[in-house]
């Protein structure tokens, strides 16, 4: 019994093995041999974070979104090599104080093969304000006339300053003066969408790669859903001779930054992020590590609603005067390329002819410790307490952001003798959290939208929703208002100059950061595009090296 | 685990005074035995004496020695916020400045370069190392996380990538006069301040956030062990009282008791863990050590009732017992006097045997942030700590771990040791 018994297991042993042959025989093109670079069939393999929510160019509003739209639709324009704006859908433009007009490109064609038409933008805009849509990025139409009207269903969609002239023509009535209405029309809230194939597919559209249409550079032809991703060559695209890749396959899905550094190594995917861990085994295998400017800013948000310590400017100004970023920067955080902050306006910002931080510098605060506890005290006389009861710090739950919290925390208690608790959540949670203004301080971060200092600059105005700590003050307010409705460069910097200084002055935040991406690329891909507007990183001008 | 169902009577000597009897077997002490107890003890006297002789506060951050190794006291030059200043025409790149808080770098104008890059590697890497800048000045400032070791800088074109300059240099110990203030080194408004301070020493190193390992595994470990020990103490003696009750009383008791006690064991820990501290209204940020250790006695103790309940039920059905009761023995009596001192090496044994168990526990729920919260630790709290630094620096996590996994071996080794030495007192017994 015992010796048959032992027979039979060695059968089924030899059997699995022979399964376990032939499958690694028949299949030898599985993406465990993909590589990260193919020059013969111009092909590059990458890995994704995370998979798309959604990839319905009115609805999307994350980063990886973001990524895929940008390289499967194109706005009426687009960024270029240098990131700098260049015509995409739209030939030529002209734009003033009052308005914008485009004129198409007459061979810009759907991935059905026809053309791209005014009408496909009139209708894609409003289809985007509308109520029912639902999209969080209606906001970033409001620079058009009626367009807060439409989205709040106080008017009829067809009363957008939005109007097709002629089938290439179109023209854009503004609300107020916007000089960044161009690098509006980039972003992906702004693609053309074609009326007949999204009433077609209704809510489905954009659900799978058969249920959308394309005008970019690329078509998705695989959506496999939570594991991979194909972006091909669109050969209906009108510039599609300059287009030298013409397969993007993205069969990895893991946030994982291990992981993905794994697969870099192995040489399967030719992109990878790397976080602080993994920094000093890819200095050991000899990468070369390149870093990006991120364009965002980390902040520390006090809430100014009634009855919050944090409303007191003293007790703000004793936390200001403790506080040194560089020291967060270099010691806690310790990743090259991310920068200290010391305004609202990070480095990217442009200015009117240079960065803004160039031509306006921001006035730089020296710590003290001495200075930071008379503010103490003062805070303490005018809010008539005795002792300071704990303070809600509002952070994240990455391991960075812990870590961040608990160095907010030591400081504090060591220098002030404040107590601070923290409040891990994850993003959904403390997103609700800070729009209910469940806080004292909370750990915000803010990416730019769109290629203007306004997407910084507004964010604290009284009326603006994402001012979570409900700041207002009416110096910031005038001066929000004054850039906002003057058509003068200079003088809309000169203002912003001001607030700059306002911010520093009275502390309605705290810059700490301004983040860097670090991350190591294949040898043999160039010309890839990081940028902080467009979709990052971007491939349409990127080509393999023999 | 093999404990036997039956106990007997202490053994008492027969009056007859001319027989001879064997003595009960004695303890039996052996060296694992030992080894254990010693470890068990010197855990406890490690969390406890510990802090009273290494006086350091275990969230103090010492910010400019973060992930450092094991130190001794070092005297530290203070910096103050500028920079020295570049002197003279330079021909090559030049170390200006060269301590812990900056290397001040600078170097001369090259035809035809417009944008340098710098690198920075460890001596023996190979390899340019990390960039670290890319920019049109001649000169940076290193502040990134430096510690006392040989550094090479590399200055590069960077556009064409051809390699301009090289030096290497060993940043001497240095604090900023701003962190010297904060640590109460030198006074906060003095103008004037000394050269150097001392710092004191790191005989395990600093975690990611320049915190003593040493003092924080003393404090980590009185929270560990302080869960470790009063929640098995909880559950065990609620269990033991309710367990014994049911199996004394029996009937309607003891059908409802251990109806409660299968209904218990059915439920989540987990979910439950995380019930109660909402329940509890513990706010975000603060400590969860008492509902852990609530959630610990309302949902472990029906394994030792179940115990006791049995052990009861067995004895009370022993003649001794009857006898007693017929000699009218109160039933406290009886109790105290036959069935407390049956069951109580079974208390024992469960009770080291729960220990290890509710150290983990508590390890393992700090890890994934349900335990203690800053600034207060425990050893599972700071294994997740370390486990983000593994790679650079593996002994922010393999202390703690180490600790809990001695102490939970100790305890347990214990636990069977004590559970051999219940087993052969019920065996002498009956010689």
């Amino acid at each position: 019994m015992r010796e048959a018994k032992g027979i039979v297991t060695g059968k089924i042993a030899s059997a699995v093995m022979l399964i376990v042959f032939a499958v690694v025989g028949i299949f030898p093109g599985l993406p465990a041999q993909a590589s990260a670079v193919d020059l013969e069939s111009k092909s590059i393999t990458l890995a994704l974070a995370t998979e798309p929510p959604t990839l319905h160019s009115a609805r999307a509003t994350d980063t990886i979104a973001s990524f895929v739209i940008s390289h499967m639709m194109e706005g009426l324009l687009r960024y270029g090599e240098n990131g700098e704006l260049v015509g995409g859908v739209a030939e030529r433009w002209q734009i003033d104080e009052n308005g914008a007009r485009f004129w198409l490109r007459e061979n810009a064609t759907w991935s059905d093969g026809q053309a791209v038409t005014a009408q496909d933008f009139v209708f894609a805009w409003q289809y985007a304000l509308r109520p029912e849509t639902a999209s969080q990025y209606a906001f970033i139409f409001y620079p058009i006339k009626g367009a807060r009207a439409v989205n709040e269903g106080l008017a009829p969609p067809d009363s957008l300053g939005v109007r097709a002239v002629s089938r290439t023509e179109l023209y854009v009535e503004f609300a107020q003066p916007c000089p960044y209405f161009l690098s509006l029309t980039a972003f992906m809230s702004y693609m053309p969408l074609r009326q007949d194939v999204v009433e077609h597919w209704g809510r489905r559209y954009a659900a799978d790669a058969d249920k959308m249409l394309y005008n970019g550079p690329f078509t998705l032809t695989k959506w496999v859903h939570g594991a991979h991703l194909t972006l091909e060559k669109n050969p209906h695209y009108w510039d599609k001779s300059s287009l030298r890749i013409s397969r993007i396959d993205m069969p990895y899905i893991t946030a994982d930054p291990g992981a993905q550094f794994n697969l870099f190594r192995d040489g399967q995917i030719a992109l990878a992020n790397l976080d602080t861990g993994l920094l000093d085994e890819a200095v050991k295998r000899g990468y070369d590590i390149q870093h990006f400017h991120s364009g965002s800013l980390f902040f520390l948000e006090f809430n100014f609603r009634a009855g919050r310590i944090t409303a007191n400017r003293s007790f703000r100004k004793a936390i200001q005067y403790l506080l040194d970023p560089a020291v967060l920067v270099n010691k806690v955080i310790g990743l090259p390329g991310v920068l200290p902050a010391y305004s609202l306006f990070p480095v990217t910002v442009r200015g009117q002819r240079q960065a803004f931080r160039q031509e306006y510098p921001v006035r730089r605060l020296r710590q003290d410790l001495a200075v930071a506890r008379q503010y103490l005290d003062q805070a303490k006389r005018e809010l008539g307490l005795e002792v300071f009861p704990p303070l809600m710090l509002l952070a994240g739950d990455s391991p960075r952001a812990v870590q961040e919290a608990e160095y907010y925390q030591y400081l504090l208690k060591r220098g002030l003798g404040l107590d601070l608790r923290i409040d891990q959540q994850v993003f959904k949670q403390r997103i609700e959290k800070m729009r209910r203004g469940d806080f004292d301080i909370v750990v915000a971060a803010w990416g730019p939208d769109y290629d203007d200092i306004m997407t910084f600059a507004d964010l604290f105005a009284s009326w603006n929703d994402n001012n979570r700590g409900r700041y207002s003050h009416p110096e910031y307010d005038r001066l929000v208002r004054f850039a906002q409705n003057s058509a003068s460069a200079s003088q809309r910097f000169a203002a912003m100059a001001v607030l700059q200084d306002l911010v520093v002055d009275d502390v309605p935040i705290l810059p700490t950061y301004e983040n860097a991406m670090l991350y190591v690329q294949h040898p043999q891909l160039k010309g890839v595009r990081r940028s902080v507007f467009g979709g990052d990183p971007n491939f349409r001008d990127a080509w393999i090296e023999p | 685990m093999g404990i036997p169902v039956f106990r007997f009577a202490p053994w008492q000597p027969p009056i007859l005074p001319d027989v001879e009897c064997a003595a009960p077997p004695s303890w039996r002490w052996s060296p694992s035995l030992l080894a254990a107890a010693g470890t068990a003890m010197a855990m406890l006297l490690f969390v406890l004496v510990g802090p009273l002789v290494w006086q350091q506060d275990p969230s103090q951050q010492w910010l400019s020695q973060v992930s450092s190794g094991p130190t001794s006291g070092i005297y530290a030059r203070v910096v103050g916020p500028i920079p020295a200043k570049g002197t003279g025409n330079l021909s090559r790149l030049t170390v200006i400045e060269s301590n812990t808080e900056r290397v001040h770098l600078a170097w001369p104008e090259v035809v035809s370069v417009e944008r340098f890059r710098l690198y920075r590697a460890k001596q023996h890497q190979s390899g340019k190392g990390l960039p670290l800048w890319q920019g049109r000045d001649r000169s940076y400032t290193d502040e990134l996380q430096l510690r006392r070791q040989i550094y090479r800088y590399t200055l590069v074109d960077a556009d064409t990538g051809i390699m301009l300059f090289s030096t290497e240099t060993r940043p001497e110990p240095a604090i900023s006069v701003f962190e010297a203030q904060l640590q109460g080194l030198i006074p906060a408004s003095a103008a004037v301040y000394p050269e150097y301070v001392r710092l004191p020493a790191h005989p395990l190193g600093t975690d990611a956030l320049g915190r003593d390992i040493l003092a924080r595994l003393m404090a980590g470990g009185r929270s560990s062990l302080f869960v470790g020990i009063v929640a098995p103490l909880l559950f065990i003696s609620f269990g033991a009282i309710f367990g014994g009750l049911a199996g004394y009383l029996g009937g309607k008791f003891d059908h409802f008791a251990m109806r409660s006690a299968d209904f218990v064991v059915a439920l989540p820990f987990l979910l439950f863990m995380i019930l109660l501290r909402i329940a509890f209204g513990i706010g975000p940020g603060e400590d969860g050590i008492l509902p852990l250790i609530l959630a610990m006695l309302l949902l472990s103790w029906p394994s030792s009732a179940r115990l006791i309940r049995g052990q009861v039920l067995a004895l009370r059905s022993q003649p001794f017992i009857d006898s007693a009761r017929l000699s009218g023995v109160t039933t406290w009596g009886i109790f105290r006097r036959h069935i407390f001192p049956n069951v109580l090496p079974v208390l024992m044994v469960a009770f080291s045997f729960a220990i290890p168990q509710a150290i983990f526990t508590e390890a393992f729920l700090s890890f994934i942030g349900m335990g203690v919260s800053p600034p207060s630790t425990s050893w599972g709290a700071m294994c997740n700590d370390g486990i983000k630094t593994l790679l650079s620096h593996p002994g922010q996590l393999l202390w703690p771990a180490a600790m809990i996994s001695i102490s939970v071996l100790a305890f347990n080794i214990l636990g069977d040791a004590l559970r051999d030495t219940a087993d052969k007192r019920s065996g002498g017994v009956g010689q």
